[in-house]
Order: C-alpha cells, then structure tokens, then sequence
C-alpha cells in the first residue's frame, strides 16, 4: 500500500501529546474545552449509572457473565499481547463469578464498568483543537500531495470552503447552542463525513462537538490521531457485550446532561446502498431524549435540540466497495469494513484530485432543529406546536403533572424521531448532477429490461446506448421536474446543477466519474451514452429512488421504469 | 382522583365509550358540535373544545373523513402530556397514511394510539363481554385505556403494531363491502369464506409493506373485527355493498344509509398504493373499479377468479 512519508511519520496507535502545564478553560470557551476537568467526574457518574441498573446479585452475575463471554469469543482469534492478556482477564472474571460474595460481584461490575467506560471516553486537548482547526484543510490536501505539504496547509482553506458549502439555518444554530444542548445528526454515506462536518463546525463557528465515533475511523493514522485529542469517545461495535453498550448509552446520556454538544450518525453506520437514509434507529442519538428526562426529572430545564443534516456528494470516496456490499446477500451485515477505499491512501489522492475539479462537490445541508418530541422550536429554543403555540417539552416526559424517566416512553420518542429525522433527510437532500445523470441512465436500464430482477438487470453491463440528444433532452426533463420539487420544497438541487444546460451537467457527470472510479462507470461513444458499470449507477441514482415516479418523463416506458425503481428498496 | 376521560364525537361509538367509562367509575366530559344532554351522572357534554384540556386521555371518535380537521382543532387545546387514541376507521390519501400520523402531525400530542377490535357500539354501551386491542408504541397509553374503559366486561390487549392494526381495521371495512356485494350476488359462505380470508391476506401484505406485523392481521384487530362484523347484517358496510351489488348508486345509497362508508374510499387509495409500491391488491382493485363503474361485477369476479393460485 502507498503511504506518503507525510502519512509514516504519524504513529499508529493513539498518541497523547505530553502535557506540561494544565490548561485553564477561559469562560468564554466551548464546553469541550472543560472536558479534561470533568472526565473523572463523568466516569464515576456512568459506573454510578450501571451500578443503579443492575442491583441484584442474579443480574449482575448474569451481564458479567455476558460479557465474559463475548469478550472471550471475540478476543479468542487475537494473538497479539493485548488480546492475551484480554483474554486471560475474562477467563479468570468467569472463573470466579460464580463463587464471588455479594460485594465480590458488585466490586467486580464495577471494575468493568470503569474498564469499558474509560475505553469509551475521550481525550479534549485544546492545543490539538486549535491546529487541527487550522490545519486539517492543509493535511487533506497534504495527503493528495505529500511534496507540498506547508504550501497545502497555508492555502488550502480557500480550497476546501470553495469544495464545500453549506446551507440550511446556521444562525438559529448558532443561538440554539447558547440555549440548550446540541445534537448534530448527519446523514453517512462516507468516512470523509467526520471529516467534512469536523471542517464545516470549525468554519461555520459553530461550538465544537463531541463525536461518536466509530472504531473504522480509528483505522486511519492521521483521523485517528485527531480523533484522541478532540473529545471523540470510540464506539466499539464488535464488542457484543451487552453491559459495554450500557455503558456507551450511560456515557452518551451523561454527557449530553452536562451540555455536551454531540454529533451522531442516527443510521450508525454508512449507508451502502447510496439511497437516502430512511430505517434510523438512532442509537446513541436516542439517549438525547433521556439526557432531556433526566435533566427535567431532577428540575434542570435545559433543552436538547436535534438538527438533521444532509452530507451531499457529487463523488462518493467508497462508492464502489459500499455498492458492492449492498449487493451481497451478506452484506447487510458486514457492519465495519476496514479494507475499504477510505484505508487505501492512493484512493485518496485520486478522489481528491477529481473532487478539487469538480464544483461544489460536497454541500452540507442543515435542517430545521426540532426538539426531543419532533416539535419544530424557534429561535429562541422554544417549542412550537402546529398552531405555533409556545408548549413546554417537559410536558411530554410528565405523568399527570410530574416529570419522570420511563424507558419504554423515551423508546417510542426515540421511534418517532427516527422517523421525523429521516423524513428531514428526504427534504434536505440536495441533489447532485452526477445523481442526476446516474438516474436517468439508470431509468433507461429499467425501460430496456422491464420487469427483470434487480440483479438480472445488473448484468447489462455496457448493452444500454442512450443517443446523446436523447439523454439531454431526459436529463432537461428531470432537472426541471426536481426544480418543481424544490419549489415545493420537497428536495434541493445543488446550485450549478440549477442552472447548467443539460449537455454541461452530462458532460460533468462523465468527467467526474471518469478520473476517479477505476472502471468507467458510463462513456460516450458514436454520439451515444452507454451505461458501463450499472452497479455503480445504481449507487449514484438510489439518491434519488424517492423521487422516481415525481420525476419521470411523459413516455409510458419512464413511468413504468420509474414505479420499478421507487419498490427497489421497498416502500416505506 | 384520576382526570377525567374525555370524547371527541357524539356519534353512537361515542357515546358507547362514555357510557363504558363511566360504568368502571370514571368521570366522562364528552364533546359534540351540537349540545346534548348527558345520559349518565358522571358523564358531562361540552360544545367548548377547551373543556378537554383538564382530561388527561383523550378518545377520538368520529368518521375518518373528520378526524384531520376535528384533531388540528383539538391540538389548539393540547400539549404533551396528553395521550389521544382514535377509534376510527379508515386511512388518509394514496399513500395511505394512518389516522394515528394525521394526529400526531395535527396536535402537539405525541403519545397516541388506535382502539380497535371487534367492538361492537351496543355491547360496549350495555356491558357485553368483549374485548378490544390498542396498537401505541407508548406503553402508558395502553394503560390509560385499560384504566379508563377495562374492567369486568371489557378486556383490552396491546400492541405496538400501530400501523397493522389500523390498516387491519380499515381493511375490514372493505373487506365488509366486499362481502355484503357478493352475499346479495347470491354467493354462498365458500365464496365469502375466501373472500375474507384473502381479503385478510391482502390486508396482511399491505400491512408488511407499511412495516407492520403479520400477527395483528390474524387478531382481534383483522379477523377478530371481521368476525364481529360480518355476524349479523347491522353493519353499514354490508348494506352498502348489497345495495351498489343491485345497482344503486354510491351516493344515493350512502345517503340512505345515513353513513359515511369508509371502505369505499379505502378500496381507491389501497389501489393507488398497491400498484405504486408494487404489491398485490386484487380485490381492493376490484372493489375500486367496480364501485367506479369501470368494470360490471361478472368481470370483476372472473377477474379475480382467473388469476392464478400460488402458495398460500
């Protein structure tokens, strides 16, 4: 694998910078910079939490038991020394479970309690803060060329900002922030996501967030490093035990009742298909509503808001191991994938070099906040109802006029947010041309192949020719169905998308693919564009699967290609 | 002392739940457009839709072509402490949005669910044994109901299946059309022994699609219902279907019977939803197209005669 001396020169595992004197948050500092000063106390607070849960001696035997036994399956096929010693630790916990004392069991949750929490827990180094603010940009593009690395950190920021632009309500963010605790949920269909919302946080002076991040992300050196030092707490996801993800939920909840800004990604893990996210289960993001309980239970009336963001890319860094994931039977439940594009440095460099020609190649798109229990808020963080009436949040957590914290309740909340967030991504999505052309393509596949399986269909690699005036004229078509759409407000379209002619979006399209997908995914040939790679196709179109039959053209062939493509993934 | 239970709609159903309420003691404040006396001590009758708000569980229960307007009017006196559970039958648009998603996105209420169920409004209001499922996620609205019409006579079930049972529930509004057009065509119990039990098939593969479980459609909210309404012919949908099968107009005959019919509507919408998310719904088609004028009934039999038979 290539690696540019920039990228050896960084360790690989985490690296702690040496501390010579303690830093003294100013007032005026974003709550993470506090972080540090409050670890212990959180810590104690998330073991105080599991030790609440699990009172009884049988209960606790039982999740220690549990534990035991997935961390011993799942450290079993290591041979390194940490995976010895793993092992030999729950070998000897099993071993003495059952013959320990009351307390014996209670000492002993405690300590994997704290084990597992301070593996959860971060690390908030404000000097790393204050470079990787100025120079992530620079090491981005560093990566893409290592011989000029501090030309590429002193100029790359009016790079990145011209790569990446940001709609939505940003100064309703800015104040919420001041009023309550944020929950930033992007959608993710890239490992580059932490990475754009990290620079756009940054750029858009938005307070720093805490990231749930995912142990894949820890897999690249240089992410990696800055994921230690900024707060970020590592989820785990081989680790099956069920105590650790009491744990991580404990830690979550925690800090957001501390007023911890936090950002999540509610589908959990990238989105293969290339679709727009529509199953959430939100995950950690569900402990916003209980941190929201909690707080009201105890009388702390500060407001959790969750703001539903869209990560739009003309270019997807992992496209063509995400498709091919989605396509495998047993893709589905391939949950971490480290060997994918985003591990592979001279991927990299490739994306980047065609992500820099192609113009607003990544739009972040912010939605409107809403408040625990769906409610649009205002500026001033307050909740409406649909009659714009002003109501109080703490009323949805009251039982007859007192707050209280019911997991059941706050689990159906969270089904019902899921489903709002999700609903805000449909209406956030900002199209992009490669999408565009990708669909249309794509739709012309379906006419060709009419009632074919999905994968039957698939097979038709390079058989479809669409005449180059017909395209532009179905490309036209469709761009002007999405701007109706978009007058409706029911999606958005990327800004040069709305205003290039048909030919320009169609030749952009192929221009971008071509310099960074290693096989070309369509080409133009005699006049005509064929369709190359239909998988990939299929990955840059399922962006737009919710809008088929809004979007198709007059020809009856276009409307039954359309009904095709929207139950591809199912109805809702 | 618990608040006290209140009721959307005078109609008949309505005023069953009051009476069902109060019978396990509790105090009723039941809201219609129109003023009318109470007919019990603990019920009380309101035409000021602000009277609710001291209620904590709030039934809705008027025709589903009400609920949208009535509910964005409730919401004005609500807030999140309230729980609202709809009776209705019936589904909203060709995306067949359910009437427990018109509520949530009408009233600032969020803890909501649907009552159904073979509950028939006589039994309810003179105590008959009986039993009825509330499909909420939110386990204390279950509860809420359960405390405010169980008891000796009534057993509630729960489920957090919401959109099974009232796409079970709306379904057998059509399925109950359907029925009543073939009993008057002269067929006999095989025939509208298949008739349910495929029109419950259909409703089931409907309810997959929309995320909900098979199981609900097979309980009291599918069979269940189905079986209290086609026991005896005091139901509107079986009248309407005999009536349009001898060739009565839709309107005339809606009029007549002094009933908004909801499986009418449903057949159109499960069409327009079947065939834009591709799933089977032939007999909502037939429904639809015969209630219409599009195809005469030997056609839509034949046609649903004539497709072919998998596994079950």
């Amino acid at each position: 694998m290539l690696r540019p001396p920039a990228m050896n020169l960084l360790p690989k595992r985490p690296l702690h910078l040496p501390r010579l004197r303690t830093y003294v948050p100013e007032p005026s500092d974003p709550k993470i910079f506090w972080f540090n000063s409050e670890r212990a106390d959180i810590l104690q607070d998330v073991v105080r939490r599991i030790m609440e849960r699990y009172q009884d001696d049988e209960g606790i035997e039982f999740i220690i038991g549990d534990a035991a036994y997935h961390e011993i399956r799942r450290l079993e096929p290591r041979t390194d020394e940490g995976g010895r010693k793993g092992l030999e630790y729950w070998r000897g916990v099993i071993r003495r479970v059952g013959r320990m004392s009351s307390e014996g069991k209670h000492e002993t949750l405690r300590e994997i309690a704290m084990r597992m929490a301070k593996d959860v827990a971060g690390n908030f180094d404000p000097r790393v803060y204050k470079f990787a603010a100025r120079a992530v940009p620079g090491l981005l593009t560093g990566v893409m060329n290592p011989s000029n690395v501090m030309r590429n950190v002193l100029d790359s920021g009016t790079r990145l900002d011209e790569l990446v632009s940001v709609e939505g309500p940003i100064e309703k963010i800015h104040k919420l922030q001041r009023k309550g605790t944020m929950l930033l949920l992007p959608t993710h269909s890239s490992n580059l996501d932490s990475l754009a919302m990290g620079w756009i946080v940054f750029r858009e002076a938005l307070a720093p967030v805490v990231y749930g991040a995912g142990k894949n992300l820890f897999s690249n050196p240089l992410i990696s490093f800055f994921m230690h030092n900024l707060g970020a707490y590592r989820v785990d996801r081989r680790v099956r035990a069920r105590l650790y993800k009491d744990v991580l939920k404990a830690y979550s909840s925690i800090m957001i009742e501390r007023g911890y800004h936090s950002l999540f990604f509610p589908g959990g893990t990238r989105i293969r298909s290339g679709a727009i996210e529509q199953r959430l289960k939100l995950g950690l993001a569900g402990t916003g509503v209980e941190a929201f309980a909690r707080n009201q239970a105890r009388g702390v009336n500060r407001p959790v808001f969750f703001v539903p963001a869209t990560i739009n890319y003309a270019l997807v860094l992992e496209a063509e191991t995400l498709i091919e994931d989605h396509l495998k039977e047993e893709g589905r439940a391939r949950y971490i994938i480290e060997d994918d594009e985003f591990s592979r440095v001279e991927r990299w460099v490739s994306f980047f070099k065609r992500f820099q020609n192609t113009e607003s190649a990544c739009v972040i798109r912010f939605g409107e906040p809403m408040d625990p229990f769906c409610n649009p808020v205002d500026d001033e963080g307050r909740s409406l109802a649909p009659d714009g009436r002003v109501i109080d949040p703490g009323s949805y957590v009251s039982r007859r006029g007192t707050p209280v914290v019911d997991p059941a309740r706050d689990a159906a909340y969270t089904r019902d947010l899921g489903k709002a967030i999700a609903k805000a991504y449909v209406k956030e999505t900002v199209v992009m041309g490669t999408q565009l052309v990708a669909h249309v393509l794509f739709r012309r596949l379906c006419r060709a192949t009419p009632g074919l399986d999905l994968f039957a269909r698939l097979r038709h690699r390079g058989d479809i020719a669409v005449p180059m005036d017909e395209l532009r004229e179905e490309v036209g078509q469709t761009r002007d169905a999405l701007l109706r759409l978009e007058r409706d407000d029911r999606v958005h379209l990327n800004a040069p998308l709305r205003q290039a002619a048909p030919e320009q979006i169609i030749e952009r399209a192929l221009d971008a693919w071509s310099g960074y997908h290693q096989k070309p995914i369509a080409r133009v040939l005699g006049g005509s564009v064929i369709a190359e790679d239909p998988n990939l196709l299929l990955f840059y179109q399922n962006r737009l699967r919710l809008f088929a039959c809004d979007i198709a053209g007059p020809h009856p062939g276009d409307q039954a290609a359309a009904l095709e493509i929207a139950a591809m993934e199912g109805p809702r | 002392m618990s608040a006290p239970v209140a009721i959307v709609g005078g109609g008949a159903f309505g005023r069953a739940l009051a009476t069902a309420a109060a019978r396990v003691e509790r105090s009723v404040i039941c809201w219609s457009r129109s003023k009318r006396e109470p007919d019990h001590a603990r019920i009380s009758c309101t035409t000021d839709m602000a009277a609710l708000r001291t209620a904590e569980l709030v039934f809705l229960a008027v025709p589903s072509p009400h609920v949208s307007a009535l509910s964005e009017e409730l919401g004005k006196h609500l807030d999140g402490g309230h729980l609202v559970v709809h009776v209705s039958r019936g589904l909203v648009g060709n995306d067949i949005a359910t009437l427990t998603e018109v509520v949530r996105e009408t009233t600032p209420v969020r803890r909501v669910g649907a009552l159904a169920g073979p509950l028939v409004a006589r039994g309810l209001a003179e105590g008959e044994p009986g039993g009825a499922i509330v499909g909420t996620l939110f386990p204390e609205v279950a509860d809420a109901v359960r405390d405010a019409l169980g008891g000796p006579k009534l057993r509630i079930y729960a489920t957090d299946d919401v959109v099974g049972v009232e796409i079970a529930s709306a379904f057998v509004g059509l399925i109950t059309l359907a029925m009543g057009y073939a009993k008057s065509l002269g067929f006999g119990p095989g025939t509208l022994a298949m008739l349910a039990t495929r029109g419950m098939a259909e409703a089931t593969r409907v309810g997959l699609a929309r995320g909900g479980t098979a199981r609900t459609f097979a309980g009291l909210a599918g069979f269940g219902d189905l079986l209290a309404a086609t026991a005896d012919d005091g139901r509107p949908e079986l009248a309407l279907g005999r009536a349009l099968a001898e060739g009565e107009p839709l309107q005339t005959a809606a009029q007549r019977l002094g009933a908004y019919v909801e499986g009418v509507r449903i057949a159109e919408q499960v069409q327009a939803y079947g065939e834009r998310a591709r799933v089977e719904t032939p007999i909502a088609a037939a429904m639809a197209k015969l209630v219409s004028g599009e195809v005469g009934r030997e056609e839509a039999v034949a046609a649903l005669m004539r497709r072919p038979a998998g596994g079950e």
